[in-house]
């Protein structure tokens, strides 16, 4: 796969290129489209662009405001995983202001995060993601491939009851298949589980620096257990499923491992914090980082490079070349050196100021909003185009590598992840295990998916068993005081349901001087950077061949379509697409500001 | 905002944040006013209630004060 944009003049001289762009791609953070090129007589995709069309400006109009609002302003970025990044503004307000969650206060955020990457990935993978590959769209697509399915036996069919995989396939059709009612019925029980510990969803109420505002009692817990139970009988039957259909258009459909492949570079900045070891100190980061229940870690060619929070933080740089924004180097750093000493670049977000500068979309030049965050590959000097693998591969394949994360329900070998899920409604004890695949492709992206929704079933078990632990013992501590200080700096890492979510705080004067939230979607739809370096989506999908049966003329996209719903880009409900057989239609450009600013 | 044109705002921007002269939840020692919370991170059921907190407490030293919602 390609990692630096090709020249027009490599393209042979035969090439047929159809233009086509599905724009919007909705509910993501902004507004999402991607814009290819396809060779219709070679089945490839030649070029791709993935753009945003929407300006947010929360580093803009945060400056000033006092910094205790941040968690409950910066929810807002996202419908959907609002509550991450509540929790990630309190873990950089947490270091800001010196202090730590109490442990109880800690657990409960757990299970509410954990109870979140169930409610999330169950209705993105179930009621959004599969609706790619589900019965209707299969035949749709690729009729051939639904007459073998319809011949060839599930092999997990013990499991999940369901004899041929086009079974399956017609049990994730929208709005009538078993399995698609089943995971909305899923993601309502879920949202309860992280109402009752977080008191709202998506934006919670009961989340602050300092601890959590939920009253602990037993029947908080029970009431939590009771629900995780009642699901775990679709988890398991979920990751069968998964396997099985993965299984089999790796079969039915030779080279479909190519499908949104690219190099492995992955970033994963962890999840849920270990109370026993995390005190929100920098200086200490590194220790609590590998602490955390999801290993913190970047991930190079199958090699993990490192779990050291402290690296990670450093090697963020925050690239322009294509986006709407006016270079900040002139401006003054806020930042120069961290707490230990080390020098904080000019283009880490802790010094990024935020100048927009609305234009027209023009591929060649400026074409999103999106800026270029890149890792800094202090070994290479190589600026790297990470992604997150959607959220899950990347947490479990740093999980998995490092080996640190050992808990009686999850525990990683160095190679894999073992999640052991205890006996429920009609299924038995059943252990699963994640094995790190060949590639980083759409489908492992996928499927990476249904194990972590386990993984995060186990985990609950573990925090549930913590908390009432604790309870017992007498501990009810759940907040702590504090002060804001006159200045300070904080960072928060933590895992938002889709990939890697870093907030970066600077605070003077007891306000907010400078505030830097990196969900995932600006790592994964990155533009191209200064050097050209496309970003995780574009080079995904660039150079991707196409399976799909239909010429021009019907043409859905749906390996495309593959390709980017695997980085699960938030919820990509409403899809169009404009045909235009190697011709623009029309061109139309709606400047953000209104017209005086086009 | 760089080069883009832009209003006078109406409002202070902190000015949803907190008005001086209220007390803050978070401030110093606002843990130990908290009633029926103890130092040692215990509590007991004055913390859930104010009608007869006593008769809601837990009837023997050695079982965990419980406090109900």
């Amino acid at each position: 796969m390609a990692v630096t944009e090709r020249t027009r003049e490599k393209r042979g001289a035969g090439e047929q290129l159809v233009e086509m762009a599905w724009d919007p791609i909705t509910r993501i953070i902004g507004n999402l489209g991607i814009y290819t090129k396809i060779d219709f007589a070679n089945r490839r995709v030649a070029e791709c662009h993935a753009t945003s069309s929407l300006f947010r400006g929360y580093s803009v109009f945060m400056k000033g405001k006092d910094p205790r609002d941040a968690g409950f302003i910066t929810s807002r970025i996202c419908g959907i995983c609002g509550d991450n990044h509540t929790t990630c503004s309190v873990y950089a307000q947490n270091m800001a202001y010196g202090i730590k969650t109490p442990p109880l206060g800690e657990d409960i955020i757990n299970l509410g995060e954990a109870a979140e990457y169930m409610f999330d990935h169950t209705i993105y993978q179930d009621n959004l993601c599969f609706v790619d590959f589900c019965e209707a769209m299969v035949k749709a697509t690729n009729p051939s491939v639904l007459q073998r399915a319809r011949r060839t036996d599930a092999p997990h069919a013990e499991i999940h009851g369901y004899r041929t995989i086009a079974d399956i396939m017609e049990a994730y059709n929208p709005f009538e298949g078993e399995v698609y009612k089943n995971a909305l019925r899923v993601s309502r029980v879920t949202r309860e589980m992280f109402c009752k510990m977080e008191g709202r969803h998506v934006h919670p109420s009961t989340l602050y620096p300092g601890g959590v505002g939920t009253m602990p009692e037993p029947t908080l817990f029970t009431d939590y257990l009771s629900r995780l139970v009642s699901i775990l009988d679709f988890v398991k039957k979920a990751v069968a499923m998964n396997d099985d259909v993965f299984d089999f258009f790796y079969e039915a459909l030779p080279g479909y491992e190519e499908v949104g492949r690219r190099r492995v570079l992955l970033g994963c900045w962890g999840a849920w914090q270990n109370p026993d070891v995390c005190d929100y100190r920098y200086e200490n980061m590194s220790r609590w980082g590998r602490a955390m229940h999801v290993t913190p870690g970047v991930v190079v060619d199958g090699e993990l490079v490192t779990t050291d929070l402290v690296d990670i933080n450093l090697g963020i740089r925050i690239l322009l070349g294509s986006s709407y924004y006016e270079d900040w180097v002139n401006e003054e750093p806020f930042v120069t050196h961290d707490p230990l000493g080390n020098p904080v670049d000019i283009r880490h977000p802790w010094n990024q100021t935020t100048i927009p500068v609305p234009q027209k979309r023009d591929f060649e030049d400026k074409y999103s909003w999106v800026m270029s965050p890149r890792w800094f590959d202090k070994r290479t000097g190589e600026l790297l185009a990470l992604d997150t693998g959607g959220g899950p591969f990347a947490r479990l394949y740093a999980t998995a590598l490092a080996g640190l994360v050992d808990t009686p329900y999850v525990k990683a070998t160095g190679s894999s992840v073992r999640i052991s899920l205890p006996r429920s409604e009609k299924l038995p004890e059943t252990t699963l295990e994640w094995r790190i695949p060949k590639w980083s492709n759409a489908i492992e992206r996928d499927r990476a998916r249904a194990y972590f929704i386990a993984y995060s079933a186990a985990m609950s078990l573990y925090f549930l068993e913590r908390a009432m632990g604790r309870m017992r013992a007498g501990d009810m501590k759940v907040f702590q005081d504090f002060e804001v200080p006159d200045e300070g700096i904080g960072c928060g890492f933590h895992e938002a349901v889709r990939g890697v979510l870093s907030h970066h705080l600077v605070i003077k004067d007891k306000k907010i001087a400078n505030y830097h939230p990196y969900p995932p979607t600006p790592w994964n739809a990155s533009p191209r950077d200064v050097h050209g370096v496309p970003g995780p989506y574009e080079d995904a999908v660039q150079d991707m061949p196409i399976f799909e049966e239909n010429g021009p003329d019907d043409f859905k996209g749906v390996d495309i379509m593959r390709a980017v719903r695997s980085f699960d880009p938030c919820l990509p409900c409403g899809v169009h697409m404009y045909l235009g057989k190697g011709n623009v239609l029309k061109k139309l450009h709606s400047p953000t500001f209104g017209a005086s600013h086009g | 905002m760089g080069r883009i044109r832009v209003g006078k705002p109406h409002v202070k921007i902190d000015t949803p944040s907190h008005v001086r002269g209220i007390r803050e939840g978070n401030a110093k020692r606002s843990m130990s006013r908290q009633i029926g919370h103890h130092k040692d991170h215990t509590a007991d059921a004055r913390r859930s209630t104010g009608i007869r907190p006593k008769k809601h407490d837990a009837i023997l030293k050695i079982m965990p004060n419980l406090p109900p919602g």
